[in-house]
């Protein structure tokens, strides 16, 4: 069942984890937007830069494209700096949907801006990869 | 989704735990793309395993182990040091003898191991209709756009098509994808690859995700330059496939009125010189190395390399780059091409290249390995592909020119220009 501060979209890459949220206003490129030594976004292109995405759900309107997506995002979880799930507007590129896949990264999309609108960063969500549903398990807000 | 008796049965474990979570995998990534069913692949070129990225040899070394093999035959995608002649880019041994554990899984898994971004160039080469995985987005668009094959832009994706020789049908394996979305006029003469490079680049750059139809070449481009033009636009954009008429299969001569209601793009000789000079960041006698052969060079390539610098001496503080696959720098030794380059000074790189190899700052190898990427002040290419990817990877300037200035800066050891 959907509570009032639920969320359904729909489920691409199976897999629960919680964490807590970082929203994003602009596309996300997983080669050249963050260092995987560390998870710091550095691209100059992301409303992200300066922030770090380990061990976030990470909210972002769409991935942008690179076929290498994938090793980057597999390189995160190597180093232990990959976020723990991911939220987008748009439908993912392939390669990001195989990079966390391969990474055990559950991923949702088709709801991005309504969550987006809705909370704000470091509000705890619990994202489901399998149904779709994204859970607000600690809502900070007042 | 649709699935076969045997796509069920390897995902029941029929096939060991090996084929069921690549099956696994592979129907996930149809769903999250609504391909009704899988196809039957007759080709995959897939991931070395590189060394300069941490746990990743071991990711082909645990298929390896769990007895993946390779159903349809299968090549090898670049890796990141050249395999025997390692000592020429001075390499750390400790990273070769990793990359060589991955060449040893391949050896197992039966991938035909050529490491490099032109397998074409090796003797793999898709026909059309071929549906296929390709985990090089140069060889995705060669494929599509020169040989009528069908394939996406895949990631490590590819070893699992491979491994079960199936693939979920969505993208490019569609005929209603296939079919143009922008016409691009070419008001430019473009001549030899790193022209063709940078129209890609340019016309990549206007489209980003499409199936751009081209016009206004005004001749056919041989082999190379169409390798070139392909890899341009998929390095600036998404580019997984363009049209050509008369050249890509099926369409015909006649077919340039199919781009008539389309959206347009001029691409003037403007727009080249502004890719040329975009990669001109470099100072023109401030350079370390000069660098021929991406993607990998063609044998047609070796032999215009071996003509320009027969006879010729590379300028003693620089080094020249030439980069190709081990099968076509072995068609060269045998036919005398290497002779000539060699005693120029040059040296004839397989397996990788610079933005391959040690240089890379972006990566983050096992410490262990003990990998420094060396200071370099600036490379000379005659790629846009090689050019963007040194700004992204080794983060140092490049000066970009057609392959026949490029060898004239080798020897003179002052840069010249394209324009």
């Amino acid at each position: 069942m959907v509570g009032v501060k639920d969320f359904e979209g729909r489920g691409i890459v199976k897999g629960v984890a919680s964490g807590p949220a970082l929203v994003s206003r602009t596309p996300f490129s997983f080669l050249g937007d963050v260092d995987i030594r560390t998870g710091d976004v550095i691209g100059e292109l992301s409303d992200l830069r300066g922030q770090n995405i380990a061990g976030r759900v990470l909210v972002v309107p769409a991935t942008r494209g690179s076929a290498g997506a994938w090793r980057f995002l597999y390189q995160l979880k190597q180093h232990g700096t990959h976020p723990v799930a991911i939220i987008t507007g748009e439908l993912p590129d392939p390669s990001v949907v195989q990079g966390a896949i391969l990474s055990g990264v559950p991923i949702v999309s088709g709801l991005a801006d309504r969550i987006g609108n809705a909370i704000t960063d470091d509000t705890i969500l619990r994202v489901d990869g399998q149904t779709g549903l994204i859970a607000v398990v600690d809502d900070q807000q007042p | 989704m649709r699935l076969s008796a045997r796509d069920k049965a390897l995902l029941d474990g029929a096939d060991g735990d090996v084929n069921r979570q690549a099956m696994d995998a592979l129907v996930q990534l149809g769903e999250a793309f609504d391909a009704e069913d899988m196809v039957d692949i007759g080709y995959a070129h897939v991931h070395a395993g590189m060394a300069m990225y941490l746990g990743d040899v071991e990711l082909m070394e645990e298929l390896a182990e769990r007895g993946a093999r390779m159903s349809v035959p299968a090549s090898t995608n670049i890796a990141n040091a050249d395999m025997e002649n390692w000592q020429a880019t001075k390499a750390p041994e400790s990273l070769v003898r990793l990359q060589k554990r991955a060449e040893t899984a391949h050896l197992s898994m039966g991938t035909g191991g050529c490491f490099t971004c032109t397998p074409y160039w090796a003797g793999h080469w898709p026909t059309w209709n071929t549906h296929m995985a390709s985990i090089e987005s140069g060889v995705t668009i060669f494929s599509n756009s020169i040989l009528g094959a069908r394939s996406n832009r895949d990631g490590f994706f590819a070893v699992y098509a491979g491994m079960t020789g199936r693939y979920p049908r969505f993208g490019l394996h569609l005929d209603e994808n296939r079919t143009p979305t922008h016409r691009v006029v070419v008001e430019a003469a473009p001549s030899g690859t790193a022209d063709f490079t940078v129209l890609g680049y340019a016309i990549g750059a206007h489209v980003t995700n499409a199936v751009p139809l081209v016009t206004g070449l005004g001749r056919r481009p041989n082999l190379d330059e169409l390798d070139a033009l392909g890899v341009g636009m998929a390095t600036s954009g998404g580019v997984a496939m363009f049209i050509l008429p008369g050249v890509t299969p099926p369409y015909t001569d006649k077919d340039e009125t199919l781009g008539d209601r389309l959206p347009s793009i001029l691409v003037r000789e403007r727009d080249l010189r502004a890719v040329y000079d975009d990669f001109c960041t470099g100072e023109e006698n401030g350079f370390d190395i000069v660098h021929l052969g991406c993607p990998h060079a063609s044998f047609e390539e070796m032999k215009h390399y071996a003509q320009l610098l027969d006879g010729k001496t590379v300028k003693s503080d620089v080094e020249l780059w030439i980069t190709t696959n081990r099968t076509v720098r072995q068609m060269a030794r045998d036919s005398g091409l290497l002779k000539p380059i060699q005693a120029s000074g040059a040296k004839v790189i397989s397996d990788t290249c610079p933005i391959s190899c040690h240089f890379a700052r972006t990566c983050s190898p096992d410490p262990s390995l003990g990998v420094e990427p060396p200071k370099l002040r600036t490379i000379v290419v005659d790629s846009a592909k090689q050019a963007r990817y040194i700004r992204d990877m080794i983060h140092c300037p490049t000066l970009l020119t057609t392959t026949e200035k490029a060898v004239e800066t080798a020897v003179s050891g002052t840069f010249v220009p394209r324009w």
